[in-house]
């Protein structure tokens, strides 16, 4: 064997005029892909910069910004929308405060392995964009109101998350957990019912009805497609083909075919007078299609666990609800985490079907009517008002996006 | 109860004590193949049983019968005088008081050792946390590997895994050990870490049933030999009888082959 002298051992080349020869210009083809491509995005980025800092008009966005962000909400209960909002930062300053106690304790926290700056760049990393955002909402606003709600949230959300963490770190027991979970889930609902005490559910509009429809989706088609998954799977016969014919049924439908039939259909069934409002059905419409995919996502996951697993929850004994719920969903959920979130993610972006299909003033439906306003008509503003909505989409959907990485980054511990 | 065994084998299946595992005309088909035919088998509380012959042969079916993850479909299979039926609740207690090491190990990838080891005790047997825990370090104290305790099973070796696996069974302190060929998955080097870890069980008295290829274990601690072919059991003897006297002439070939 040969050794190596230091004065042989060559030094990685560095520098900027380095990078930008091996990856740029390594031989005349990627040269000439840099230059097109290079031209081509500076254009374009020269353009879209041009376009939102120079020619757009975004006066109408500004005048316009109730409307889009809450639709006809009045004025004089945009008190209830900022309690609620501010409760809402305490809830999820608490919600992210007790996971993370739990993680401190469990010693499984990420955040407490890093240096101060690398924890606030991934603060900045995971919040940023949500904050400027806000910010950038705020900048268009006029008055004092929305900015003191927001700093309210702001500080509720802190305060929130320190009381989480101080909760999180206890050994409450399991009466204590099932007391805090509960307590924690009930938050959500309580807001809720103050809200649509003051201004009902049917007439929740804008962003908002996005938002809350997209989420109400979620959360009561997430646990419906489990269960619809594990129905599959089951060896009892009714149980399975009912699972089949559901899953493929709503499978085979589109989305806005089904919000057209929920608008027309339910006349057939219930009085009018029973009849629950455009949101409701909205809500329920993406229940029951979401339903369907979870359970299909899910379904792949249940595959995906190795038989060994539940052969060695049998041969301990477990119950049949005990191996599924312990051992068995926990892997396959897990396993399915990105096409769930992109589940997710659909969901919430597919809220504006409802807004044409059921005549709800959602966000696009807003950013639509506000282009017919007498001030505005007829100057093809439609492409500022159609960026806007797209650009909060995009916001929250990135969110979603990223957050579902780190989970899964998370939770991969001990499976490599 | 007649004792079948008795005039295959002569006094080799003799069983000393009471019995703890009987297996009775058992019979098992995988759709039209026959797995098992007219397995006989008594196995006494203490005794360690190694079971050897071909790959295909049924010894893992065999075990596998005896804590109910395949269902035999003829005979009968009383374990410490519970006999397996239909019955959900039966499976539950044979289970309980039935441990078993798989060949892949099958430790739960998404918690951590001691959460493997601890879950049964808490979730079938009810036990607080705290005396689980407690359990559960003694007992990978007991495989050697209490360091391990936080880590997840990802993070371990094939030997350290298959330990974990035999503490996880333990916890349940269980009055049988099935092993299902627990070395065959391993690099050469760790399969000595794990068969002295059952070693030490069958010194303190586990009754033990174990599939595996390692001759010298079967030889060293084994109190019957079992030998297994196309799905019968084909001769039944002491070690010693086995390796240096045995009778059937399918056994010889079997040994010639491994030896």
């Amino acid at each position: 064997m040969t050794t190596v002298t230091d004065d042989k051992r060559a030094t990685p080349p560095t520098g900027a005029a380095y990078w930008v020869r091996k990856n740029l210009f390594r031989s005349p083809l990627d040269g000439a892909i840099t230059v097109v491509f290079g031209s081509l995005s500076i254009y374009l980025l020269f353009r879209a910069v041009m376009f939102v800092f120079v020619n757009a008009r975004w006066e109408i966005i500004r005048v316009n910004l109730k409307l889009l962000l809450v639709g006809r909400w009045p004025s004089d209960e945009l008190a209830v929308l900022a309690i609620s909002f501010a409760v809402l930062g305490i809830w999820g300053g608490m919600v992210a405060g007790i996971i993370a106690g739990r993680q401190r304790q469990a010693g499984t926290s990420e955040a407490a392995k890093m240096t101060p700056s690398q924890r606030t760049s991934d603060l900045v990393r995971r919040f940023g964009l949500i904050i400027a955002t806000i910010l950038l909402l705020l900048l268009l606003t006029t008055g004092s109101g929305p900015w003191l709600a927001m700093l309210i949230t702001l500080v509720g959300a802190v305060s929130g998350y320190w009381l989480g963490r101080m909760i999180g770190s206890r050994r409450l027991g399991s009466a204590g957990n099932w007391a805090l979970t509960l307590v924690m889930l009930a938050i959500p609902v309580a807001i809720f019912f103050y809200m649509t005490s003051s201004v009902p559910l049917a007439e929740w509009e804008g962003f908002m009805f996005n938002l809350t429809s997209a989420a109400a989706g979620i959360a009561l088609s997430f646990p419906i497609g489990v269960l619809l998954a594990l129905a599959r799977r089951s060896k009892l016969p009714l149980l399975k083909s009912t699972a089949i014919v559901y899953i493929e049924f709503v499978r085979g439908s589109p989305l806005f075919v089904l919000l057209l039939l929920a608008n027309v259909s339910l006349e057939f069934f219930v009085p009018e007078a029973l009849a629950p409002s455009k949101v409701v059905r909205a809500i329920v419409t993406f229940t029951v299609f979401s339903a369907a995919y979870i359970a299909e996502i899910v379904r792949g996951g249940l595959q995906s666990v190795p038989n060994g697993q539940s052969e060695a929850a049998k041969a301990l004994g477990l119950s049949p609800y005990k191996q599924t719920s312990l051992i068995i969903l926990p892997q396959a959920l897990r396993a399915v985490i990105p096409a769930q979130i992109g589940q997710f993610i659909a969901l919430f972006k597919d809220t504006t079907l409802a807004g044409v299909a059921l005549g709800i003033l959602d966000l696009l439906n807003g950013a639509g009517a506000i282009t017919q306003q007498p001030d505005f008509r007829g100057q093809g503003l439609i492409i500022e008002a159609l960026v806007f909505v797209a650009f909060l989409f995009w916001v929250g959907s990135f969110t979603m996006s990223r957050e579902s990485q780190r989970l899964e980054k998370k939770l991969g511990v001990g499976i490599r | 109860m007649t004792d079948i065994n008795s005039e295959v084998f002569a006094d080799a299946t003799a069983v000393q004590g009471d019995v703890m595992i009987e297996l009775i005309g058992v019979d098992k088909f995988f759709g039209s193949f026959q797995a098992l035919t007219d397995i006989n088998l008594k196995i006494a509380r203490q005794e360690v049983v190694v079971v050897i012959g071909p790959s295909g042969s049924g010894k893992s079916t065999m075990i596998r019968c005896i804590n109910r993850l395949e269902e035999h479909d003829a005979g009968r299979i009383i374990v410490d005088g519970v006999e397996l039926s239909e019955d959900v609740k039966n499976i539950q207690e044979i289970r309980r008081e039935t441990g078993m090491v798989f060949q892949q190990f099958n430790l739960f990838p998404h918690l951590s050792v001691l959460d493997n080891v601890t879950l049964a005790p808490k979730q079938v047997r009810n036990m607080p946390k705290k005396e689980a825990e407690d359990l559960g370090m003694e007992l990978l104290t007991r495989v050697k590997i209490p360091e391990q305790a936080k880590k997840y099973p990802g993070q371990l070796s094939g030997g350290q895994q298959q330990r974990v696996a035999i503490a996880r069974s333990l916890a349940m302190t269980p009055k049988v050990m099935l092993f299902d060929e627990p070395t065959s998955a391993l690099d050469p080097e760790m399969i000595g870490e794990v068969l002295d870890s059952m070693k030490d069980l069958a010194k303190e008295g586990m009754t033990m049933i174990v599939v595996t290829h390692e001759m010298g274990f079967a030889r060293e601690v084994a109190d019957r030999v079992v030998f297994m072919a196309d799905g019968q059991i084909v001769e039944v003897g002491t070690p010693e009888h086995f390796f240096t006297n045995p009778q059937e002439e399918r056994t010889k070939l079997f040994l010639s082959q491994i030896l």
